[in-house]
């Protein structure tokens, strides 16, 4: 992470900063907290004058906004999503739910910790988060983009057995038909030896 | 359960709705004597407006429904709801019926052993009852013999007990089975004296 930081290109940054001024966001829409984004996107607050807009396919998609809850059923259907995803990717935590259960704290059929399960980029706290929270939120994300910070998505590839074991304790092996392992040698990470 | 009792197969297929389906509105007085009369069934009374409520014997249940349907002309079963009265080791199996002569909801009350849970089912008479039963048998763990299809409705990864039994603790479970993160901060101890650490495992149901 510090050579990262302190040896990049010329090439990098120009590369930054293209990305972090066109950021395509798929919005997972599991709970109440979608009932913000309307006027996030529309007119009011219009987060398009930042760059973001909604994409309506994970590959074209930079930014996977859950929003709300994710019952063991959902989940799946996340990871599934999430690993069709281009990298870079960001994972956005929307609202109370995705970081220890918000309301659902003692639901039998909702995890509780988005970021056993997904490397999660950022969290927008608050049941629910306004549209100028969610607007800081991406601001701030737009910025940890321009330093390089945001590199969370690539301890999915080194952390993958972790984030795999939580995934099967849920709901026991998947098929994603991503290659994950063959990923992680193209984008030369090593694995973290836990 | 024996076949002469379902309406659709006795009657004649060129009549669809049963003959008692059709006719002038009843009040609620007048339809706990045409129960009483056409199902044997006398302790449904007057609840509310248009609502009626009643208790039947497990082993009479299929007969009263069949019953409703084609000699009191209830058409449509509108929902199979289920309480679990752990104290007296019961189920209770509320099947609700509609009338679309009369506006009119028929609460039929059944109470069945909570340990052997079994029933019979009604999906020879009402088909979509099929749905309810696959969600009481998945909810409840209640069996419905005859009932062909219980398999898994909703919860398509789970391998624990019935969840909604009353003795089904769903803040243990979640705080074994996910990665729970307890949130017990400082000033808790001094705003509401402990209010998250002093509330014990269960207690209520969750």
């Amino acid at each position: 992470m510090e050579k990262r930081l302190t040896q990049r290109s010329a090439w990098d940054k120009v590369l930054t900063n293209l990305q972090k001024r066109s950021l395509w966001m798929l919005h997972y829409c599991t709970g109440c907290g979608a009932v913000e984004l309307p006027p996030t996107m529309t007119a009011r607050f219009d987060m398009e004058r930042f760059g973001i807009m909604p994409m309506v396919t994970p590959r074209q998609a930079d930014i996977l906004l859950i929003t709300g809850y994710l019952s063991v059923k959902t989940l799946k259907r996340v990871v599934l999503i999430y690993e069709q995803m281009q990298a870079p990717k960001y994972v956005v935590g929307f609202g109370s739910c995705t970081i220890n259960g918000g309301m659902y704290w003692n639901s039998y059929a909702t995890m509780k910790s988005l970021d056993q399960y997904l490397p999660v980029e950022m969290y927008l706290a608050g049941c629910m988060p306004r549209p100028e929270a969610i607007i800081s939120g991406f601001t701030g994300l737009i910025e940890r983009i321009d330093r390089g910070e945001a590199n969370t998505w690539e301890d999915y590839y080194k952390n993958y057995e972790f984030y795999r074991k939580n995934q099967e304790h849920l709901f026991g092996s998947i098929e994603t038909n991503v290659d994950v392992v063959g990923d992680r040698q193209y984008y030369k990470f090593t694995e973290v030896q836990q | 359960m024996s076949n002469t009792l379902n309406p659709r197969e006795t009657a004649d297929p060129r009549q669809k709705r049963p003959a008692a389906a059709a006719g002038p509105a009843r009040t609620e007085e007048e339809l706990t004597r045409a129960i009483a009369a056409e199902t044997g069934a006398a302790d449904f009374t007057y609840k509310s407006p248009r609502r009626v409520e009643g208790s039947i014997p497990e082993q009479d249940l299929h007969s009263f429904a069949a019953a409703m349907y084609s000699r009191v002309g209830f058409e449509h079963l509108s929902a199979i709801s289920c309480v679990d009265w752990i104290n007296d080791g019961e189920f209770e199996l509320v099947y609700h019926f509609w009338s679309y002569r009369d506006n009119c909801l028929v609460s039929a009350h059944t109470r069945i052993d909570r340990a052997a849970a079994t029933m019979a089912t009604i999906t020879d008479l009402w088909q979509p009852a099929s749905f309810f039963e696959r969600d009481i048998h998945e909810m409840f763990g209640v069996v419905f013999a005859g009932n062909t299809d219980l398999e898994k409705y909703i919860l398509t990864d789970w391998d624990g007990p019935p969840p909604m039994r009353k003795d089904f603790v769903t803040r243990k479970f979640a705080h074994e089975h996910f990665h729970y993160k307890d949130y017990e901060p400082d000033w808790d101890e001094l705003v509401q004296g402990g209010y998250h650490s002093n509330r014990g495992e269960g207690g209520t149901n969750g």
